[in-house]
């Protein structure tokens, strides 16, 4: 495999913004909006919060396999507008991103939606301004609007997957330009899933997923069976990937719901257990095609797959990824997954 | 071997794996909606053109 350089070029730029933006568009380094330049030394304030070489490889990233050395990442989290302490933070996204099991290969090029949504968890959510409670899906704080943008420029400018190129979303999503937030740990009742994944609960993590999108979920019913079973059946929709594969689909419980599933004495296995036995869809349910590629997708695993049998959304009860943020309301999030992608949770720093 | 809409994809990605030249077969695009029979038929149009590729003598 060939790898491109390993040390970053220095490239004389307009000083003026203006100029440096169209110069930077004329070459496709960015994402459409203002870019912030790269000088030595911004880019120098970026590599002193991290005690590495500036040419360690991270990883090497497909589909144009560029080398995401220390120092190009630096590069591109001065390009999206970071603050230099996100550097420990984006070392271990890409890191996480780079595990064989996330399939960036395939997120990168299909024609699937799919974006990188970033959660963090632990400590490093509070210090690096990372909200996970009131819109932490949309705009406003600083750490959720750079970090994800910092890894779609990297994703971009080092992997390769410009779009259109080889970036081949057929209208690709809104979080493509930045899909970063925090759980609202002191607002779940269950164990974060930094816990729950095996850290310690003042260790600080980053998570990757590869969701299709997001759909709302508003109840305001206060039966925990009845949210539970709404969610469910908003889960089972059939052209969902998580479908036809085995997926790794995911749910952002707003913390009154979860509240209300907790009193009713669900633990957070039970309740993957509950929405993996209530979601399970009449293969019958999808278009002839898909169904008859979901036969031979998921032969080894559930054996002869006719129309009337129920397929499981994801192939263990496990694989259901929960995370509660958000702030007051009664809207829970569903987002259904790529299918061919497990998440992946690194240490940060 | 890629479909029509994946040739950019294709010969980039050969270019970064080092190999510029690596001739691809190229089947048209959309497959999704074909029947058995018609990718039968585009199958056996490509076949020679892939023997080919294999055999290095493209």
């Amino acid at each position: 495999m060939s790898v491109t350089s390993t040390r970053a070029v220095f490239v004389e730029a307009p000083d003026d913004l203006d100029e440096f933006n169209r110069f930077c568009e004329e070459r496709r380094w960015g994402d459409g909006l203002p870019l912030v330049p790269p000088t030595q030394e911004r880019v120098r304030r970026m590599l002193a919060t991290v005690n590495r070489q500036p040419d360690e490889i991270i990883a090497v990233i497909p589909p144009g396999f560029g080398a995401a050395t220390v120092e190009h990442i630096a590069i591109n989290a001065v390009l999206a507008g970071c603050t230099p302490d996100c550097m420990p933070t984006l070392i271990a996204a890409v890191d996480a991103m780079s595990a064989r099991e996330f399939n960036l290969q395939g997120i990168q090029t299909t024609t699937n939606p799919v974006a990188v949504w970033l959660v963090i968890n632990g400590p490093a959510a509070q210090t690096l301004g990372v909200g996970g409670g009131k819109n932490c899906l949309g705009q406003g704080a600083r750490g959720n609007a750079t970090l994800g943008r910092a890894l779609r420029l990297i994703m971009q400018n080092i992997g390769g997957a410009l779009p259109g190129d080889m970036d081949r979303a057929t209208q690709g999503q809104p979080a493509k330009y930045s899909f970063c937030c925090a759980e609202n740990e002191e607002a779940s009742p269950w164990e974060p899933l930094h816990v729950e994944r095996g850290f310690a609960r003042d260790d600080s993590t980053v998570t990757v997923v590869g969701p299709a999108g997001t759909t709302n979920m508003n109840t305001h019913d206060k039966n925990a069976d009845e949210v539970i079973r709404v969610f469910a059946e908003t889960m089972a929709h059939p052209p969902s990937n998580d479908y036809w594969i085995g997926g790794e689909p995911w749910i952002v419980v707003c913390p009154e719901h979860a509240e209300i599933i907790h009193q009713a004495g669900y633990s957070k296995a039970a309740l993957k257990q509950a929405l993996w036995q209530q979601s399970k869809m009449r293969a019958g349910r999808m278009a002839g095609k898909d169904f008859e590629r979901t036969r031979y997708s998921r032969r080894g695993e559930l054996g002869e797959i006719g129309p009337d049998t129920m397929l499981p959304i994801s192939v263990k009860p496990e694989e259901i990824g929960i995370v509660v943020a958000g702030g007051p309301g009664t809207h829970s999030v569903y987002l259904p997954s790529f299918g061919d992608m497990r998440s992946v949770t690194r240490r940060i720093g | 071997m890629v479909s029509t809409a994946f040739v950019t994809l294709g010969k980039a990605q050969a270019k970064a794996l080092g190999h510029p030249d690596l001739p691809l077969a190229v089947i048209p695009h959309p497959f999704g909606r074909r029947t058995r029979d018609e990718v039968r038929g585009i199958a056996e149009q490509c076949v020679a053109e892939i023997v080919k590729l294999v055999e290095g003598k493209a």
